[in-house]
């Protein structure tokens, strides 16, 4: 049943719905998830499509092993980007993508728009549009409730938008569970652009195996050897919020817009320990073994009675040390505003920072922002908030993102650190050589998780390191040496990864022993029967990636934007362990002409035609 | 033997539910499973593993005399019996129940767990 899953094409307009089987070679090309998202998109993608209009198709796609024992369950949504204005795509866990499989589909399309606002109801294949008036309005984690409710079951998952995605907020997310989120690249508006409220799904098919028993046996002892790398077993006691004290001891977190990059030990009222005693214990999205999500529930004090998951390493950082505040309850209390609003924590802390620097170098002033914008101030972090989500008063600039450049005006535009008009997030890559030249290249701009090649951060022996990569790179973290190549070789793993539904938690991420190509073609041959090697797995991520890129040229992306922030180039890191660090244009160029070669991409960053035709990608 | 829950460690991923379809079926469908994980993922209470307690008192079978121990090793079992019980530890789908049999004494599911929240007791 894993390759009889079908493509549902909604079409608002019309409202018309048809399923068309998955073609088995669609399948051996693009596997599933973000491969098939990307094909489908490809179809449509044109620099004259706008992100905001009804022609703007919105996809959602499951991993070809989302619903099955594999390395997590996750799913991509993508569609053109009204956040960047370039190509869009967000991967999302929960348990929304294993339902969407069990009702026996793999992929949505969604085209044109609603006269009133609908909600998209899918069981067991059959797809129903109904009614979602009384919904509007309503917070994230609400409609969810409601859906149930009216619906009588408790099992419906449900992927809906907020206020932000209604007003059209140019970074909102689609949400599921209480924090679980397609956060970046403005999904949610593209949602709400259609009046579609929500998309709610429930399955009860059954999923065939091809070899169940050895399948079976095969998984476990994968699964079995995963639980003991320290890595996971890290992972599951405090989640990502470990990751957060290695950056700021390291010096490679975003403080005051990038102003500094570590706050010392400050940093401690942030740290995985302080999360301790608010957290309320772990959660698994569907089918991982690895239960890095967790609860927590404030008792006392300003915020008491909230409840909730989170926060994520990228929330602390984004809303907390970004914008110059250290006071964790309050941090939890705007990351889960951001979750009810339907609002990308990441994008959100990057655009409130960009104006809090504004405001202290006076290029803005209270005439435009009414209150006073200072750092760490938490209360009016948590006011932007609510007016970024209700389009009112400054937030309704700040609700542009980084279009709101235009309004600010061009004193403006280098305090904003965004890449291919998408802004970077919680860290700063001065330091880590290979995470900025990711950042530079991402298809989807500043994005870390494009690539995260964070394999050299370990201290790992050249020879492991040039045994996974196939060539030299260095094991030092502030290198240029091989970055190139490992920036090719993540791009490439992490397009199979998310084709597959996997996460990135599960798989080579933080430990060279997590589950490779190998693994996954043991498990994509037991579960469907389809055979692939591994270096035909990695011919797939190139042509996901390639395909991606393809999209970009289309839009004039070329060399000239596969770069950085200014500071970056211009201003060393003024102090902390990682004080001078800078990035050299001439040590940034050699990644990069080494990342092209690697690519099959000419000097200029565009796909030879050679290499197109080698991945069945020409015309 | 029995399956005793510690549900201050479920972390709520279904592995167990998809384990169990697998074992007895050679398919994958959380539905058709012995074992449930009862969860509100919009609230913050604790996920909740459900499943036969194996009672000494068999009340799912108190109409069907002399049929506990037999039937006590058999997956498929039908709504009637998991009418009877008074846990709610059988579940139905169609006219079907499942009923755990402890996989003939090497519950999978237990070693698919890694949060431990289930475990086996002699």
């Amino acid at each position: 049943m894993v390759l009889e899953r079908r493509i549902a094409f909604i079409h608002l307009n019309k409202n018309s719905v048809e399923t068309t089987p998955i073609s088995p070679d669609l399948r051996k090309k693009f596997l599933g998830g973000r491969g098939i998202n990307m094909y489908l998109l490809s179809k449509c993608y044109s620099p004259d499509l706008d992100p905001l209009s009804p022609e703007n198709p919105l996809i959602f796609g499951a991993g070809l092993l989302t619903g099955v024992l594999g390395f997590g369950s996750r799913m991509n949504i993508s569609a053109k980007s009204p956040e960047s204005g370039y190509l869009g795509d967000s991967n999302m866990g929960g348990d929304f993508g294993a339902e969407l499989v069990k009702a026996g589909l793999g992929h949505l399309i969604i085209k044109g728009k609603s006269p009133k606002p609908i909600y998209i109801l899918i069981r067991n294949g059959e797809v129903e549009i109904r009614d979602a008036q009384k919904l509007w309005g309503q917070d994230t984690i609400e409609t969810q409730r409601i859906i149930r409710q009216e619906l009588g079951d408790g099992k419906i998952q449900v992927a809906s938008i907020g206020l932000a995605g209604e007003n059209l907020v140019r970074f909102s997310a689609i949400r599921t569970g209480m924090k679980n989120s397609a956060g970046r690249t403005g999904m949610g508006a593209v949602m709400g652009s259609k009046n579609v409220k929500a998309v709610a799904v429930r399955g009860t098919l059954d999923i065939t195996i091809s070899d169940p028993k050895n399948y079976f046996k095969y998984y476990l002892e994968d699964i079995n050897k995963l639980m003991e790398t320290k890595w996971v077993q890290a992972l599951g006691k405090y989640g990502t919020p470990l990751l957060f004290q290695y950056a700021n001891a390291m010096g490679f977190l975003s403080i005051r817009n990038n102003q500094l990059t570590t706050i010392g030990d400050q940093g401690y009222a942030l740290e995985a320990e302080a999360l301790q005693p608010l957290s309320t214990g772990m959660l698994s999205c569907f089918g991982c073994p690895a239960h890095c999500r967790h609860r927590f529930s404030i008792k006392e004090g300003k915020y008491k009675r909230t409840k909730g998951e989170g926060p994520e390493y990228a929330s602390i950082g984004s809303l907390g040390t970004k914008l110059g505040n250290i006071d964790l309850q309050n941090i939890i209390y705007a990351a889960h505003l951001c979750n009810r609003y339907g609002l990308d924590t990441i994008s959100t802390g990057s655009y409130i920072a960009w104006a809090l620097e504004l405001f202290q170098r006076g290029i803005i002033d209270r005439e435009m922002t009414e209150i006073p914008l200072n750092w760490g101030d938490g209360e009016a972090i948590l006011q932007l908030i609510h007016q970024i989500s209700k389009r009112r008063g400054f937030g309704n600039i700040l609700a542009e993102g980084a279009f709101a450049k235009k309004i600010f005006g061009e004193a403006s535009r280098d305090y904003l650190l965004d890449i291919k008009n998408f802004p970077i997030e919680m860290t700063d890559e001065r330091l880590p050589k290979s995470f900025a030249l990711g950042m530079a290249t991402s298809t989807r701009g500043a994005c870390h998780m494009r690539s995260r090649p964070s394999l050299d951060v370990l201290g790992l022996p050249k020879e492991v390191l040039k045994k996974i990569y196939g060539g030299p790179v260095s094991n030092r973290f502030s290198s240029y040496s091989g970055k190139g190549r490992m920036v090719w070789w993540h791009e490439i793993f992490n397009a199979v990864s998310d084709a597959l539904g996997f996460c990135r938690f599960l798989t080579v991420f933080s430990s060279p022993h997590a589950p490779q190509y190998e693994q996954f073609s043991k498990l994509i041959a037991l579960s469907t029967g389809l055979t692939f090697t591994s270096k035909e797995l990695m011919i797939i991520g190139e042509r996901i990636y390639t395909l991606e890129r393809l999209m970009l040229v289309k839009d004039g992306i070329t060399r000239k934007d596969d770069t950085l922030p200014k500071r970056y180039f211009e201003e060393p890191v003024p102090e902390g362990p990682a004080q001078g660090e800078i990035i050299s244009r001439k040590g940034f160029n050699r990644m990069l002409d080494e990342y092209y070669r690697l690519h099959g991409w000419d000097k200029n960053g565009i796909p030879k035609m050679e290499n197109l035709k080698r991945l069945g990608l020409q015309g | 033997m029995r399956i005793k829950v510690n549900k201050d460690r479920c972390s709520g991923c279904h592995l167990c539910e998809m384990v169990c379809s697998l074992f007895h079926l050679r398919i994958i469908n959380t539905e058709k499973s012995a074992i449930r994980i009862r969860k509100d993922d919009l609230d913050t209470s604790l996920n909740t593993p459900m499943l036969c307690r194996q009672c000494k008192k068999m009340k799912c079978l108190n109409e069907e005399k002399g049929m506990g121990v037999q039937e006590k090793k058999r997956f498929i079992w039908n709504r009637t019996r998991a009418e009877r019980c008074p846990f709610n530890a059988l579940f139905v789908f169609g006219e079907e129940a499942f009923h755990c049999d402890l996989c003939g004494g090497d519950p999978q599911c237990v070693r698919f767990c890694t949060p431990g929240a289930i475990q086996v007791i002699k």
